[in-house]
């Protein structure tokens, strides 16, 4: 009976084998698949974890980058490039590269927008908000990706892990639509999970343009208002104000700091959820392969993010707050310190 | 012995035989299931320490096939326990890509193993070889695509015999209290048919009596038959009495 | 029945000093297995212990090298407290300083702990040549201690054995034990039966039918062969007795007849009034050869009984886990769910069974009873050995309807041995035997099924039943061979014809009582025991074990309840009431797991569905006599109940596929309360559909 079956696939696959092996210049096994790759400012370990994964599985591709370093005058002539090229597959690092190349999907304009061969984007924070799918399940449209930021329930409960709190602090940048949605769903997840949020906005100037002014002070009444823990969301403005002016004022003020991105936590915050961006490239290439090796229409593919994200504590700052991880975090999270690692404790040796 | 008698006490040995054997059979499957659980529990223990590592490797960005301090780490690992006989990492393949023992480095897994880790529902897994027992870990990336597995072999030999003693005790205990119940419940038994026995032994002699025409000693009283008997003897005798006169009046009539 | 009381009477006297022995010889079994337990696990579990507490030891020492002070270290019971939940054998963790302070811990503390912990010999551990571990026993207790240590000194941890371990887990075995009670229980009732009682009970009732026939003056001797036994003597003594009476008869008639043959005139007058008596005793008494009887079919209807358990037995043992069976052989089968592939070989099981058994009547008639029991037994045994190295869905299909098939064959072939032997007087009778074994078999099947499989694993299981077939293929074959046929059986079997089903399927009064009340209970049995329990119970994370023990419940119900509402159905109530009410309390069984998705819960859903099945089921086939006298008119008795069952079975069929689908949408504590949704709905409406109605109640006729 199953070798019936057996026989049944044997003979369906000879069929559909042999017309494949008929059309001349199918990528595969004679000639590497051949990406497109547009950076936004250079290449990253986006682009290793991309091109890692692509070497560890053995499918031969051959991937022409350009970069857009920060420029959008450049756009067009990649454009023009992909059109005369044709590659199999077209890969966009970050947000504004990938609405250059796609559009958003309400206004696609088919003259200027690729919409003939697939795209997958990374290192996009919120495709959704940027209307660059309309929902994460399908993008329906020639094109799927891989966003980077935890979901802000799994950051508040790996702020929960570190020192369980009652009150947490946010300080955001109200132009920033980014920031406001984050504080949305913070205020949601407040009354599910029993906290209060005490959030502040950046000032605004006479001429309606974002002011760091005051911003210190407004970290040290925080501590007045009973707040443990002061969550940095991932807002571009504050991204430039943490290193030098929110971090000290909340070290100065014993407050314990949580990024949400790794530009954040990098301007030394005690903890961060981030997703590391060799994991991200290596996600995006898998997505890539789907499309190219297993010929997954790219719009049936769902837009993701990492099932699980890089926990990093700084164990400088920890040791100068005097709150030192829960002991199970030393298992799993990523411990940064400033000076070398610390020598291998000496463990007692089984006799047994 | 009477026959009765007899098969009364063959459905007490059975049915001893029956819930001994069963009590036994649980008995030692579930010393042998929480043993090995506890050694397999204590096996992965150490698995989940290998896996923590490579975990926070790939994280680092380093490839699953490029890990080149773990085959110290698995050296390490598998003197922690002296139950563990070797320890061995393969790919989503079956290939082995790092092991305690150099030789099987680039061999194939075996596919019992492949198929186990594959059809596991948690990332634990399990499976047996002919001498030695596999219990293993799904080692998955961050974004839960699973790059490869770990196998820790560890002795079957060790685990049995643990197992063996256990079972034989519980053999030789259920053994002793069948035999406890094969001399127990006959005497029991016996007590309970005698009633029954003694019933049958006086129908017994009332109807070896039956044709008596003298008085008929009383029945016992409550076994419930000395009705059918009374009525057995009333019919003889009627029938009796009837050819009497028969007999009788045959004579009379010379 | 006086005897039948009094052996009875025996029987649980009997059974009583059995079940003594047997809970005695249980307590012996326990008693040495946890010395045993204790004995061997208590090393291998500190074992464990010195494993865990290894990781913990790596892990603190970690983060002091990350230079985090020892005694200011954080969330160290948090660590502990994943070690306590994850291992169940242990109870308790902590850390103590270098002098015994305790300065972290998690779980009960064990009595007399922190006095332990200063102990020179528990500090020793830290001091000189440190072992990895040491393992302690303060009173009743476990410890295994490690000595922390960096370049220093540090601390103490240890982990305390839980002392009430090694009887959780025989506790967890405690109860498959009472499973094995219960069922040692119905085994010896059944055996006492098999053994010693068919023969006994035969016996006895020859005996009553010897001394009721004396009574009136039925002298005739009996050429009857008497078993070897005291009962057999018993009958020897009472054939002696009328074979000395009928010599006696015999010569005084020879005498009589001779004389009256010589005599002449005078003599012959005188001869008139022996004449006369003679003719008294002829019209009062029979003497003689008895006409050779039909008789000794009480005896050869009580040989069906074992036969017809162990085979039911073999089946039933499949109950609990056939479903987890075929979800671990499951193949996708593009369009259909899962959940539906696994209602599959369910369903086609009573779906053969529904649709073989009208036509396979006409069979076992044609074939002879015993051959074709024989022919079902062996081919169920192909069924379950094939099952049990089945490879994948797709053969395991073709097995399971070798097992239907098999099924059906024996049930209507042991259904027509009893009909044969049976007249109208004991055909009520025959037929409690009939379902007494099957009912037996349904409590001991599925427990110790479910026990097997948890044990042994699916396929040995199936192979134990495969061998239990096997052996009733043996106790079938030493049934007499000789067809025997009543004035009831003489008028052939048929299945109801194409016709009449559908005439019937028409009519509103047959189809109230059918499809309001016996299908949708049919539905509820199958697609809550052999579906939803099986599969739920396992995805709980709780064992086929479990499962059995539940489907014991429900049989156990059905054997306690059903003679009582038998009973009370026929005397107190009108009988659309019980099943009214039967179909109500079943249809809000699965309501239960609204409440709680406990499967304690479970436990009161199949006991609610074995009261509400075991009050409606005696009542139900009754009332179609009772309500369909106009179609029973016009089709026939046969026709009519040919129709009935045939449809109540397929009711039973329709169960495992209706389940599956609403798990598909609502998932299993969705489907069990929609299930029950449906037959309460039903038992509504056909409550209403009665209502008013108060018909003449009619003796019941199975």
């Amino acid at each position: 009976m199953s070798s019936l079956r057996a026989a049944i696939i044997v003979l369906l696959a000879t069929v559909l084998a042999v017309p494949a092996a008929f059309a001349q210049g199918a990528p595969g096994a004679n000639r590497p698949y051949r990406i497109y790759a547009i950076t936004f400012r250079g290449m990253t370990d986006v682009e290793k974890g991309f091109t890692d994964y692509f070497t560890s599985r053995r499918i031969p591709v051959q991937i022409t980058f350009r970069d857009l370093n920060r420029d959008a005058s450049r756009m067009a002539g990649f454009l023009e490039e992909i059109r005369q090229t044709k590659p199999d597959l077209i890969y966009t690092w970050g947000t504004s590269v990938t609405l250059g190349v796609v559009g958003p999907y309400d206004k696609v304009d088919p003259s200027r927008h690729i919409t003939d061969i697939p795209v997958v984007f990374t290192m996009v924070a919120a495709p959704v908000l940027a209307k660059i799918v309309p929902d994460l399940a399908s993008s329906r449209r020639n094109l799927t990706g891989v966003y980077n930021v935890a979901s802000t329930e799994a950051q508040m409960r790996a702020m929960a892990s570190y020192r369980p709190f009652k009150t947490m602090g946010m300080i955001y940048t109200p132009t920033e639509q980014n920031s406001v949605v984050v504080l949305d769903e913070i205020r949601q997840l407040s009354r599910k999970m029993g906290f209060n949020v005490v959030a502040k906005p950046f000032k605004l100037d006479a001429s309606k343009k974002v002011t760091n002014e005051g911003a210190a002070d407004m970290v040290r009444e925080m501590t007045q208002q009973n707040v443990e823990w002061l969550y940095l969301p991932p807002d571009s403005y504050l991204n430039t104000q943490t290193k030098n002016l929110i971090i000290p004022a909340a070290m100065e003020s014993s407050l314990p700091t949580f990024a949400s991105t790794e530009g954040l936590m990098d301007t030394g915050a005690l903890m961060g959820l981030v997703a590391r961006y060799h994991s991200i490239g290596q996600f995006t290439a898998y997505k890539a392969e789907q499309i190219l090796v297993h010929r997954m229409a790219a719009s049936r593919i769902p837009v993701e993010t990492l099932t699980r994200f890089s926990l990093q504590v700084r164990m400088d700052v920890a040791e100068a707050l005097k709150l030192p991880p829960p002991l199970p975090m030393f298992n799993y999270a990523e411990l940064l310190t400033p000076g070398p690692a610390p020598a291998a404790a000496v463990i007692p040796t089984k006799a047994k | 012995m009477g026959t009765i008698r007899f098969r009364f006490i063959m459905v007490a040995l059975v049915v001893s035989f029956f819930a001994i054997g069963m009590a036994a059979f649980l008995n030692y499957f579930k010393y042998k299931s929480t043993i090995s659980n506890i050694v397999k529990s204590r096996v992965l223990l150490v698995g989940q320490g290998i896996e923590g590592s490579v975990q926070a490797s790939l994280q680092l960005g380093m490839q699953f096939a490029e890990l080149s301090q773990l085959p110290q780490l698995l050296q390490r690992e598998r003197q922690s326990d002296r139950l563990i006989r070797g320890i061995d990492v393969f790919d989503t393949n079956g290939q082995i890509l790092y092991s305690t023992d150099r030789a099987r480095v680039g061999q194939k897994a075996s596919d019992s193993w492949l198929d186990a880790a594959q059809h596991a529902k948690a990332i634990e897994w399990a499976t047996e070889e002919p001498d030695e027992f596999v219990a293993g870990l799904s080692v998955k990336n961050a974004f839960n695509l699973t790059v490869g597995y770990l196998a820790l072999r560890y002795s079957r030999e060790d685990v049995e015999r643990a197992t063996g003693v256990a079972g034989r005790e519980i053999l030789l205990a259920a053994l002793g209290a069948f035999a406890v119940i094969a001399v127990l419940a006959p005497i029991a038994l016996i007590l309970v048919i005698r009633r029954f026995e003694r019933d049958l032994s006086t129908l017994d002699a009332a109807a070896s009596h039956l044709e008596d025409r003298a008085q008929p000693q009383p029945v016992t009283e409550g076994s419930g038959f000395e009705a059918a008997i009374s009525s057995l003897r009333g019919s003889l005798s009627e029938a009796n009495k009837s050819l009497d006169d028969l007999r009788a009046r045959l004579d009379a009539a010379g | 029945m006086l005897e039948k009381q009094y052996l009875w009477r025996i029987y649980w006297r009997l059974a009583g000093v059995i079940m003594m022995s047997v809970v005695l010889a249980l307590a012996v079994v326990s008693y040495f297995s946890h010395r045993v337990f204790e004995r061997e696990l208590v090393p291998e579990t500190e074992q464990k212990a010195a494993t865990v507490g290894n990781s913990v030891r790596a892990l603190l020492l970690k983060a002091t090298s990350f230079g985090v002070p020892f005694e200011s270290l954080y969330g160290v019971d948090q660590t502990f407290k994943g070690v306590i939940e994850e291992n169940k054998e242990f109870d308790y963790a902590a850390l103590t300083d270098a002098t015994g302070k305790v300065l972290f811990k998690y779980g009960k503390e064990p009595a007399g702990a922190s006095d332990f912990f200063r102990r020179p010999e528990v500090l020793a551990t830290l001091q000189g040549e440190r072992p990895p571990w040491k393992g302690f026993r303060n009173g009743g207790q476990y410890f295994v201690s490690l000595p922390v240590a960096s370049d220093k000194p540090l601390g103490i941890l240890h982990v305390a054995i839980a002392p009430e371990f090694v009887n959780n887990v025989l506790l967890e075995v405690l109860l498959d034990v009472v499973v094995v009670l219960v069922v040692s229980l119905f085994f010896t009732l059944e055996l006492l039966n098999f053994m010693a009682g068919a023969r006994l009970a035969s016996g006895l009732g020859e005996f009553a039918h010897q001394v009721e026939r004396m009574r009136t003056g039925d002298f005739t001797a009996t050429a009857r062969m008497r078993a070897n036994d005291e009962i057999g003597r018993l009958l020897r003594r009472i054939d002696a007795a009328v074979d000395h009476i009928n010599v006696r008869y015999e010569f005084l008639v020879g005498e009589l007849e001779d004389k009256l043959r010589k005599a002449s005139g005078a003599r012959r007058e005188a001869l008139k009034p022996a004449v006369a008596a003679l003719e008294s005793i002829k019209s009062r008494f029979r003497f003689g050869s008895a006409a050779k009887e039909g008789d000794g079919d009480e005896m050869n209807l009580n040989r069906i009984r074992a036969p017809l358990f162990a085979f039911i037995l073999a089946e039933e043992m499949t109950r609990s886990y056939l479903p987890t069976y075929v979800n671990n052989l499951l193949v996708p089968i593009p369009g259909l769910s899962p959940q539906v592939v696994i209602g599959l070989p369910i369903m086609l099981f009573m779906l053969i069974v529904a649709l073989g058994q009208p036509y396979l009547g006409g069979w076992s008639e044609r074939i002879g009873r015993r051959k074709a029991m024989l022919i079902g037994a062996a081919v169920a045994t192909i069924g379950f050995a094939g099952t049990a190295v089945a490879f994948n869905l797709y053969d395991l299909l073709l097995w399971r309807s070798l097992c239907a098939v098999g099924y059906a064959m024996v049930f209507v072939a042991a259904q027509g041995y009893v009909l044969d032997r049976t007249g109208q007087a004991n055909r009520a009778q025959g037929f409690a035997l009939f379902i007494g074994a099957i009912m037996v078999a349904t409590v001991c099947g599925p427990s110790i099924g479910g026990i097997l499989a948890d044990n042994l694993g699916y396929r040995a299981s199936f192979g134990v039943s495969a061998i239990i077939s096997l052996l009733s293929i043996f106790a079938i074959a030493r049934l007499p061979g000789a067809e025997v046929r009543t004035a009831v059986s003489q008028r052939p079997a048929r299945g109801p014809r194409m016709r009449e089903i559908v005439a019937l399927v028409l009519n509103r009064r047959f189809m109230t009582l059918t499809g309001l009340a016996a299908m949708p209970a049919k539905m509820i049995l199958t697609g809550v025991c052999f579906y939803l329990v099986p599969l739920y119970i396992v995805s709980i994370g709780n064992t086929t074990a479990m499962a059995g023990r539940m489907l014991m419940v429900y049989a156990v119900m059905m054997v306690v309840i059903v003679p009582l509402a038998a009973n009370l159905s026929d005397a107190s109530m009108r009988r659309d009431r019980y099943v009214s009410m039967g179909l109500i309390l079943s249809g809000l069984s699965g309501m239960l797991l609204l409440l709680s998705e406990s499967f304690l819960v479970v436990f009161g859903v199949v006991f609610l569905l074995g009261l509400g099945q075991s009050m409606s089921i005696a009542a139900q086939s009754a009332l179609v006599s009772e309500h369909c006298k106009e179609e029973i008119r016009v089709y026939g008795h046969d026709a009519v109940y040919g129709v009935y069952r045939l449809l109540e079975r397929l009711g039973n069929a329709l169960g495992p596929l209706l389940a599956s689908l609403l798990v598909v949408v609502w998932g299993y504590q969705g489907a069990f309360v929609a299930i029950s949704g449906v037959v309460l709905v039903c038992g509504l409406l056909f409550t209403i559909a009665t209502r008013g109605q108060e018909p003449v109640p009619e003796p019941v006729s199975p």
